[in-house]
């Protein structure tokens, strides 16, 4: 377990590493250059923009900037951002925060109600409400996830006025209120954000679920079950689900480059400022640290996460042995 | 249990958030006027920063010495509004003085002295600080102190927009927290994200992504501001802003596009304020060969192409279908905010069959009645590069090939994001291309930047000896009625060498709740004088009345 354990974190620095090289390489190799202006703004002037090349060191051959940057980021430094003229790490301990916290909420409500869902079509396989859900699931699948937040936004920001339109906090009212009041500030923000992304993220688990408990609920050890006399509820929950839902949780380390992704658009449409949002500025303005340190974070954490999904799948299913070549 | 356990656990926290608000304020210095904005400034330090959104903040938290008054007038000095100095005298024709009111105070307490003036021009003026004040500031020579409250500035030359040039461009900064901060290290300065001005708002907080916060400053040396708290709330996209303003979570936004405007129109508790925007949009046409700016452009150098191209755009018909009356075509590269704007300049109408003609009599025909015309085995066809992030301009982009198709002209669309757009523009890598600009009060220094020779946006490569004379001309005229004949010289040559197709110049429309009373917004910084504005009694709601801990 130690020794698997240890390989997989080897692996994932290495992944990491793979991504800081392509990314640094490809950021620079885009078209486009820092430190220029819109074009409706005034011109900087090239001597200005030289001098700035030369202050970060852009004016040297591209394997001296990368070996340079190799040094800082091994230093636990990764520069200072062309656009916000503040460190980027300062920049990213603001906005990872709200990620993780977005990202947990979706995570959370996407396999909850899928796995709850999937659960609940398989027990009532090929009955309406069954066919009802699976065109409900197949309609939130195939949105698109900022079309879906539009929609939230209408509905419940503008039209009904029960949840907040955007942010992470009332600006006005959130210090002013007691801890609880802020808590139940921020979840009220998180709301509509996290139902987004999570209902998107429900919709395929749940036919995930469904395809998984359908498979198990056929098998004679269910078939035992009920021969015991469990009631149906206990032959499905303890039974069945348990079984079925290992499949599954191979899902959430799966999820995790599709949240960070998916919630680029999701912190736009919900003014929600993640890592999402501050990566795709950054790309744009070629905010080069910016972009590094985000693609290097993003990594770390799909690759760390996919090593906790291995783990808990070896938890949930004793079949599984870590180490013995290598996880299920 | 656990069901019953975890919804008391929901009502208390429910109940705790309900009983938290500790609302208090009443009477006439309590609004709070949130303003939905779509993005982020960059830095908050004048000389270090040149974007639109720093400068609405700027404007509450520093002070200039004066300010542009109603009229908006840039030549001499008449009608402007005192600030900082609180009456000027010209002591000769090339020397100004000022003198400041004793009473302002920056934020942290300490007096505002003339060492502080002095100290502002000497950073703008700094190339290590590469202010954007610092081209508007060539012609003043020096900056000394006379006393601790009179300031004087020494002009190299008289012209009739020094007094402007004095004032617009320079907010006071305070020289006893800046003194020790690097001159090329401004940009980078904390002070930068904690301001600390002499305007009528302090700054509070500035939560990154999220919201930035003033506070009234109820000792302000101008007059205690009526609301109290400026908030902005940041978004990155305008329909955002704009569903944050109908839900009632924000109280302005000051520029809504034709489509957001109908949103807003059917709201009740908003109002629309039109005012002069001081954007226009136009077609640059690249008069140098694409890539190597030595050599002339094998069609654009010729200027009767560029005005059979001009005469081909029905930009009257593409203004309505795009903008349903929020937009104007402009005579010449202007937008409406400029006094300059002459309806009555010679412009080159629509005539597709005259353009037609220019075309053929200039050798281009369509030989192999493929439709686009050739002239030596050459089609007549080019790039139009245009930003994938304006919607309009890629609609316009559309149109206008459309409309060059129809006189046998190929247009291929190129969009890219605008950093590569920028980048194309600057190399000279280009054949022609849809650009916008963000003008001054004054076309003085616009003007040069796009169209002079060296100008530092003349992406056009437009050099004509006669438009720089009639520019110089303009800018060196000594009434108001001899400056306006100088520049209806200047656009008038330009029209007539057409270096660009003149599209589009906006009218501004910012939405407002019903609530705030006194408006007046300012063309050029619709929130410049938002410290007159103000929320009466008996319209406060609750986040008005909300005390910060």
């Amino acid at each position: 377990m130690t020794a698997w354990l240890l390989r997989r974190l080897a692996a994932s620095v290495a992944i990491v590493f793979a991504v800081l090289t392509l990314t640094f390489v490809l950021i620079h190799l885009a078209p486009g250059t820092p430190f220029l202006p819109s074009t409706d703004d005034r011109s900087v002037g090239p001597e200005i923009i030289a001098r700035l090349r030369r202050q970060y060191g852009l004016d040297r051959p591209l394997p001296v900037q990368y070996l340079k940057y190799i040094g800082s980021v091994a230093h636990g430094e990764f520069g200072e951002s062309f656009s916000q003229h503040r460190p980027v790490a300062q920049a990213l301990a603001d906005a990872v925060p709200n990620t993780v916290l977005l990202g947990i909420a979706a995570l959370v409500i996407e396999f909850t109600l899928g796995i709850a869902l999937g659960a609940y079509q398989a027990a009532r396989a090929r009955r309406r409400v069954d066919a009802a859900l699976s065109h409900l699931t197949l309609f939130f699948y195939s949105v698109p996830t900022f079309w879906l937040g539009l929609a939230l936004l209408l509905v419940f920001g503008q039209w009904l006025r029960w949840l907040p339109v955007g942010g992470v906090s009332d600006p006005i009212v959130h210090d002013t209120l007691p801890w609880a009041g802020r808590v139940f500030d921020t979840l009220r923000h998180l709301v509509l954000p996290a139902c987004t992304l999570g209902l998107v993220g429900a919709a395929g688990t749940a036919r995930y679920q469904r395809a998984a408990m359908l498979e198990v609920i056929h098998q004679d050890y269910i078939r035992t079950a009920r021969a015991k006399g469990l009631s149906e509820r206990r032959v499905l929950l303890r039974h069945a689900l348990r079984n079925a839902v290992l499949p599954v949780i191979t899902l959430l380390g799966l999820s995790l480059p599709f949240l960070l992704t998916g919630a680029v658009l999701v912190e736009t449409v919900f003014s929600w400022p993640g890592m999402g949002k501050l990566a795709a500025d950054a790309i744009f303005s070629r905010d080069y640290p910016v972009v590094t340190a985000a693609a290097i974070l993003a990594a770390a954490m799909v690759a760390l996460s996919s090593v906790v999904a291995d783990l808990l799948t070896a938890l949930a299913d004793p079949r599984v042995r870590l180490g013995d070549g290598d996880a299920a | 249990m656990r069901t019953r356990v975890v919804v008391g656990v929901l009502v208390a926290v429910v109940a705790a958030a309900a009983c938290g608000r500790r609302v208090g304020c009443t009477g006439e210095y309590c609004g709070t006027l949130v303003i939905a904005a779509p993005g982020e400034p960059d830095i908050l330090l004048p000389p270090a920063s040149d974007d639109a959104r720093a400068a609405a903040v700027f404007d509450q938290v520093f002070v200039k010495l004066a300010d542009l008054g109603p009229s908006g007038n840039t030549i001499g000095d008449a009608g402007f509004v005192p600030e900082l100095a609180e009456k000027w005298e010209w002591d000769n024709p090339r020397t100004l003085t000022f003198h400041l009111n004793a009473a302002a105070r920056w934020h942290d307490g300490r007096p505002v002295r003339a060492e502080d003036v002095a100290f502002t021009f000497d950073v703008n003026t700094d190339p290590a600080v590469n202010s954007p004040a610092r081209a508007s500031l060539a012609r003043v020579r020096r900056v000394t102190t006379r006393d601790s409250l009179t300031v004087v500035f020494h002009f190299s030359e008289a012209y009739p927009e020094m007094f402007y040039d004095a004032v617009h461009h320079l907010r006071i900064l305070p020289a006893h927290l800046l003194r020790t901060v690097p001159r090329d290290q401004f940009r980078t300065a904390a002070i930068g994200r904690a301001p600390v001005g002499a305007g009528c708002y302090r700054f509070v907080e500035w939560r990154a992504g999220q919201s930035l916060e003033l506070a009234a400053d109820s000792t302000c040396f101008l007059g205690r501001p009526h609301i109290r708290r400026l908030v902005w709330r940041f978004t990155p996209d305008p329909t955002v802003a704009v569903t944050q303003l109908l839900a009632g979570e924000a109280d302005v936004f000051e520029y809504l596009s034709p489509p957001d405007l109908e949103r807003v129109r059917t709201a009740g508790d908003l109002v629309t304020y039109p005012y002069a925007g001081p954007y226009y949009t136009f077609l640059v046409f690249n008069l140098r060969t694409r890539g190597d700016t030595t050599l002339p452009h094998p069609l654009f150098a010729d200027r009767e192409i560029r005005r059979a191209l001009t005469l081909a755009t029905d930009r009257q018909q593409m203004v309505q279908s795009v903008f349903a009356g929020l937009a104007k075509v402009p005579p010449g590269p202007m937008p409406l905010l400029w006094a300059t704007w002459d309806s009555t300049l010679r412009v080159l109408p629509f005539d597709s069959a005259a353009a037609g003609r220019l075309l053929g009599a200039r050798g281009w025909r369509d030989h192999d009645g493929d439709g686009v015309r050739d002239k030596d085995g050459q089609k007549l066809a080019f790039e139009l590069l245009t930003p994938t992030t304006s919607v309009i301009r890629r609609q316009y982009a559309r149109l206008l090939q459309e409309q060059f198709r129809r006189v046998g002209v190929a247009v291929e669309i190129t969009e890219v994001d605008n950093n590569v757009m920028t980048q194309r523009l600057e190399t000279g890598n280009f054949d022609a291309a849809l650009m916008s600009r963000i003008a001054d009060p004054s076309p003085t220094s616009s003007v040069a930047l796009v169209w002079l020779a060296g100008g530092g946006s003349n992406y056009s490569h437009y050099d004509n000896p006669v438009f720089a004379e009639a520019y110089a001309r303009a800018t060196g005229a000594t009434t108001r009625q001899a400056s306006m004949y100088g520049w209806r010289a200047v656009f008038q040559q330009l029209i007539d060498d057409a270096p660009g197709i003149w599209l589009y110049s906006q009218q501004s429309v910012a939405a407002m709740h019903r609530r705030v009373a006194d408006v007046r917004l300012r063309p050029d910084a619709p929130y410049a004088l938002a410290r007159t504005w103000r929320i009466p009694p008996d319209r406060l709601i609750d986040r008005d009345r909300v005390e910060r801990r």
